[in-house]
């Protein structure tokens, strides 16, 4: 084995190891910390794929604005077993039968796909910045300006809902 | 891309004209803007213009640029006092007008990319619009369950277009269908896409099994957002899933169609049989609503069917107008109460409000020679030539279902009133009720002039 699978295995061992206590951890505070492992380790396959300009992002986007939100969210919420409301117990067999179909198709659309080589994806530079910003400002222009209106309503949006009624 | 920018601009100039509470004069800009994207789209029809290679404004795309900015309009002028308070009727106007910015993109887009778009920019604003209603908690409710539902099924369309882009390379519609028609065999990861795409929009056009939401979020938003939900959102939404299916997934037809129809078959059981035991019009109409989806799918599994759509959307959406605007009315005149026995005596206390509505309520029930009837007979004859006897059976026993629930509210509507004040019609609310049922009588005697655009 080359050293990248090495790295390759070591941060595929760590992100599932770490998704795992987040679902099971007790403590919602331990949730959190164990996502920011996970995203780390995420973070580290997209190094590993030449996508540094995802990396960086997924780093600085995830674990750093959305983590600190959770944090805060759940320390305001004060979250703690007792006010926790109780599933039942046939929704939560339903639920667990229904992941688990969708984990299966989308295991069982893995089959072959490591003979499949996609015509489009053959470039070496792929994932630099400059790649990114040269499809980002030719290619795909017209979905980056548009993306404008997604955010200026989001937050005229956020805007409407915290202002206070004035009567 | 004149029409981009219309929309786009008019929703920023809605923010400015808050700043010079321009509240008086705003609601004929939108009217005016409204129709300039409708004169755009008749100037443009047949160019087939390609917008930097993202969307095209083919005729499907301009006709259904027509169809919904025709309700939009429609819906503006019957929704009038939802944009009056001082406070926040930029913010509304604002909200409404990238709505249907991210429609524009839905009909006309030709990338996976630019499909996503134009979800988000649809239903972000929405989730906002639905819980407008602040100090409602059950507005509240809706909005929150929408918004967490909605972003779940977001999550979903996202993964099933990475899955596309590994099995095909692009996430151009045209590359993707070309790809895939040339290629011997078809990798299992494009049918996992193409069925989590399939869940992700059916949750949109609130397809049953994935339209828990709908009745909450249709009963607890303010009634005028229910109306839009139900005119436009729906229009759009079901012209993004056909364009999505009919250019994309084209090829591998066969495959999709099975599941389509059975998808469509538990959406008309399921929401007649849900619908007939509601006691709330506003809940039962959200339910009448998933069950008109049921029907609009038929057009999406079987070939040829864009002018069918655009029909149904058509008359659907011109009644839904009507309904939910008496609704409101009526529950603004009964205090908030909206069940059933609200309706009691409308004949007696407002002839043209109960005329209107038995005539959109009898159109949604396919009562003939109303336009819902000559709408649903296009659905079932096409079903028929594509061998979907079973389906047929299904859909007209499910819409006798229908009969049974719209005409509950069409008895109370005869019924003796129970308070014997008259109900007072403002002049918008005549002007746009009576204008809806005109529309209703028209396109149900000349169908053929909106079949033969597409």
């Amino acid at each position: 084995m080359s050293i990248s699978q090495y790295i390759f295995w070591f941060l595929s061992f760590v992100a599932v190891l770490s998704a795992l206590i987040v679902v099971f951890a007790k403590n919602p505070i331990y949730s959190v910390l164990n996502l920011i492992i996970t995203f780390f380790a995420i973070a580290g396959h997209y190094f590993l794929l030449n996508a540094q300009f995802l990396a960086a992002v997924h780093i600085i986007v995830y674990a750093g604005a959305i983590m600190v939100l959770f944090l805060y969210v759940i320390m305001m919420l004060n979250l703690n077993k007792e006010t926790e409301p109780h599933k039942k117990q046939y929704v939560k067999l339903v639920a667990v039968v229904a992941a688990g179909l969708l984990m299966l198709t989308i295991i069982g659309s893995l089959k072959g796909a490591e003979a499949m080589v996609p015509a489009g994806i053959v470039n070496n530079n792929i994932g630099t910045v400059e790649l990114i910003g040269d499809k980002l400002f030719g290619e795909f222009l017209l979905p980056f300006e548009v993306s404008s209106i997604l955010l200026l309503s989001a937050m005229v949006g956020a805007v409407y809902l915290s202002k206070k009624e004035l009567h | 891309m004149k029409e981009l920018i219309l929309i786009a601009g008019l929703g920023v100039l809605a923010l400015l004209a808050g700043l010079i509470n321009g509240r008086k004069f705003f609601m004929p800009i939108v009217l005016i803007g409204l129709s300039t994207n409708i004169g755009f789209s008749l100037a443009d029809w047949g160019s087939n213009e390609m917008v930097y290679g993202m969307l095209k404004l083919d005729n499907f795309a301009l006709a259904f640029n027509i169809v919904f900015s025709a309700i939009a309009f429609l819906w503006f002028i019957s929704a009038y006092e939802y944009f009056t308070d001082d406070n926040n009727f930029s913010d509304h106007f604002a909200l409404v007008l990238f709505t249907l910015t991210g429609a524009f993109l839905l009909v006309s887009f030709t990338n996976m990319i630019t499909l996503f778009l134009g979800i988000e920019i649809l239903s972000i604003p929405l989730f906002v619009l639905v819980g407008s209603n602040k100090t409602k908690l059950k507005s509240n409710e809706a909005a929150f369950k929408y918004f967490l539902l909605g972003s779940f099924a977001s999550a979903f369309l996202l993964f099933g277009m990475a899955l596309i882009y590994g099995s095909t390379g692009s996430f151009d519609l045209a590359i993707i269908s070309g790809t895939i028609a040339k290629s011997t065999s078809i990798p299992p990861m494009y049918f996992a896409g193409m069925l989590l795409m399939l869940m992700s929009i059916a949750f949109k056009v609130s397809a049953a099994p994935f339209h828990f939401w709908a009745p909450d979020a249709y009963e607890g938003a303010p009634t005028n957002i229910t109306a839009y939900m139900a005119t436009v959102v729906k229009t759009v939404a079901f012209a993004a899933f056909f364009r999505l299916f009919y250019s994309a997934f084209g090829s591998v037809h066969s495959e999709y169609a099975l599941v389509l129809s059975i998808m469509c078959a538990i959406t008309l059981i399921v929401a007649n049989i849900t619908a007939a035991v509601q006691a709330n019009v506003k809940r039962m109409m959200a339910y009448s609503s998933i069950s008109h989806a049921g029907f609009m799918l038929i057009a999406i599994f079987t070939l040829n069917a864009a002018n069918l759509l655009l029909y149904y959307t058509l008359v659907y959406s011109i009644s839904s107008i009507i309904v939910f605007t008496v609704i409101k009315i009526v529950k603004a005149y009964n205090s908030g109460n909206d069940s059933i026995n609200a309706f009691k005596g409308l004949l007696k206390q407002n002839p043209i409000l109960a005329g209107c509505l038995i005539v959109a309520l009898l159109s949604m029930a396919g009562i003939p020679p109303l336009a819902g009837f000559m709408a649903k007979y296009f659905m079932f004859t096409t079903l028929v030539s594509n061998g979907y006897l079973w389906l047929v059976v299904i859909a007209i026993l499910t819409s006798l279902v229908g009969v049974y629930y719209y005409f509950k509210v069409i008895i109370a509507v005869f019924q003796k009133p129970e308070t014997e004040n008259d109900i007072t019609l403002s002049f918008a609310h005549k002007f746009i009720l009576i204008i809806c049922a005109l529309a209703l009588l028209v396109i149900s005697i000349v169908p053929d002039m909106i079949l033969g655009v597409l």
